[in-house]
């Protein structure tokens, strides 16, 4: 290879290597001229239900592409802004929707899906764990999710509001960077608990989940919104209509998520 | 060295220069220069800054510990499967940190191999311990110290053992008083580099070991949490490990490069 071309090959991966999402995962490449490739921002914990949307929506809509990136959404949000390349951005809470509709700006927000807190124990659960109180029990091993990650704030406001923090914090032996990995401390029998979604385990056999009744339960709320400047805001807004309409909401549920309220 | 260097060359080291450098740049441009004392003093700082160097210098003692023998053994010893043992020490520092943690999770977790007799017997638990921070540390830096270490032991010629020998010294003086000085520079070269990658890990810890203030949670691990509220913070705090991992590089640079 000539050294000129050597150095176009290199600046390329540089520029490719600056451009690509930390954790994408491409429902297709190469899309010919005629078709729109879409990429959505969304938190991970839609992973499993928004990969069927996704590839629902492509067959519903010929020269579309939907590319993903996953992730916390507190993350994505700082993504969104420093990067400009997400055209939809669906998140786990509000706050981080609210920071992505200051920079660089959001559409057709809307809220789609809701989710409940769990508590999630290994399948022999060793603590003995049958309700929020018992995870104040001493010796209990916790992980949440960190601070700042929504899957922890949540905990950490559930375990206010029901004047259980003074009990339970101090049984917390790890923050996690997320909630799958909140699962995969307590599936691997590490920790004796952990506080997660109920879409986290809806399709999760090795581990053991605990309902939290509704009134001790806080709800999260998960929008939906086309991210402003997307080079394919029609596509971007059909995309979310698909997910806020019956069709989304049916698979979303199958993945246990609640419907939005009100 | 006064001859000219085909421009495309100049062209690419450039680039690579360049490369290296933005992101240190990016973090020096960007930190918050106004507040960064008082963010590396605040009391979330302070208690990662401390663990980091408890921890990074206990699995650096642990390290030299069990790694200056077994770079010896693989120096000297003549064994089947040497190449076996040499290749396995090393594959931490080929591995990713991540797999390296599920690994020690198999291995030292409450319900591993060796962890779940551990606890049963003993009433050790690693995970989620200072320890266990320090056995992810250490299993990622061991391989620092094994390397420098034996290209110490191989550069020594075997005549001053036998010297040390034929004059009476037994075995284990030759080895304190004549071979172990010898190779000074080189064990304390792999200590100080395993330190300082015992300093900055992130994947095995937060793995093996999770993530709580004090307790496991070192400043890589601060970083990364600081990140999720306060970009600056986490800034700042990045600036403390390139600033450490630049005085290492510098007061090693005759190690590394070969050159003053």
């Amino acid at each position: 290879m000539k050294p000129k071309a050597l150095v176009a090959v290199l600046l390329a991966t540089l520029v490719l290597a600056a451009c690509s999402p930390s954790s994408s995962t491409s429902a297709s490449t190469n899309g010919s001229a005629a078709s729109t490739e879409l990429t959505v921002f969304a938190a991970s914990s839609l992973t499993s239900a928004f990969n069927e949307i996704g590839s629902d929506f492509e067959g519903a809509n010929p020269g579309a592409t939907v590319t993903f990136n996953y992730g916390s959404s507190t993350d994505l949000a700082t993504q969104i802004a420093s990067e400009g390349t997400a055209d939809v951005f669906a998140s786990a809470s509000g706050t981080a929707m609210d920071t992505a509709g200051k920079d660089p700006g959001v559409e057709d927000r809307a809220d789609f899906a809701t989710n409940q807190l769990v508590i999630v124990t290994p399948t022999d659960d060793p603590a003995c764990i049958s309700s929020l109180e018992d995870l104040g029990t001493p010796g209990v091993q916790l992980v949440l999710g960190a601070e700042g990650v929504p899957v922890g704030d949540y905990a950490r406001q559930m375990l206010e509001q029901d004047g259980l923090t003074k009990q339970v914090m101090p049984n917390v032996v790890s923050n996690e960077p997320d909630d799958a990995s909140v699962v995969a401390k307590v599936k691997s029998g590490e920790a004796d608990a952990g506080i997660v979604y109920t879409s986290d385990i809806a399709s999760n056999a090795d581990v053991r989940g605990v309902t939290i009744p509704t009134k001790q339960n806080v709800i999260a709320t998960y929008p939906v919104a086309v991210v402003a400047g997307s080079s394919n805001a029609d596509v971007a807004s059909s995309f979310v209509a698909y997910v806020t309409g019956s069709h989304g909401e049916a698979t979303l549920k199958r993945y246990g998520f609640g419907p939005p309220s009100g | 060295m006064h001859r000219r260097l085909p421009l495309s060359f100049v062209v690419l080291g450039v680039i690579g220069a360049a490369f290296v450098a933005l992101p240190v740049v990016g973090l020096a441009l960007r930190a918050p220069w106004g507040r960064i004392v008082e963010i590396l003093t605040g009391p979330g700082a302070r208690t990662a800054l401390r663990l980091s160097l408890e921890v990074s210098l206990l699995a650096t003692l642990c390290s030299v510990v069990f790694g200056v023998p077994l770079a010896w053994i693989l120096a000297r010893g003549r064994f089947r499967g040497r190449a076996v043992v040499r290749a396995l020490v090393i594959l931490p520092l080929v591995l990713p940190p991540v797999v390296a943690g599920v690994g020690l999770l198999q291995a030292l977790g409450r319900r591993g191999i060796v962890g779940s007799w551990l606890e049963r017997v003993a009433g050790i638990q690693l995970t989620f311990t200072t320890a266990g921070a320090v056995v992810a540390a250490t299993f990622v830096s061991i391989p620092l110290v094994v390397l420098s270490a034996e290209a110490g032991f191989r550069s020594l010629d075997p005549r001053f053992e036998r010297a040390a020998a034929v004059l009476g010294a037994k075995p284990g003086y030759t080895l304190r008083r004549v071979v172990l000085p010898m190779v000074a520079p080189q064990l304390v070269a792999g200590a100080v580099l395993a330190w300082a990658r015992a300093l900055g890990e992130f994947g095995a810890t937060i793995t093996f070991a999770g993530n709580l203030e004090g307790r496991t949670q070192t400043v890589p691990l601060a970083v990364f949490q600081t990140l999720q509220t306060d970009q600056e913070g986490a800034i700042a705090l990045s600036l403390v490990l390139v600033l450490l991992s630049i005085c290492v590089l510098v007061a090693l640079r005759d190690r590394i490069t070969g050159t003053g």
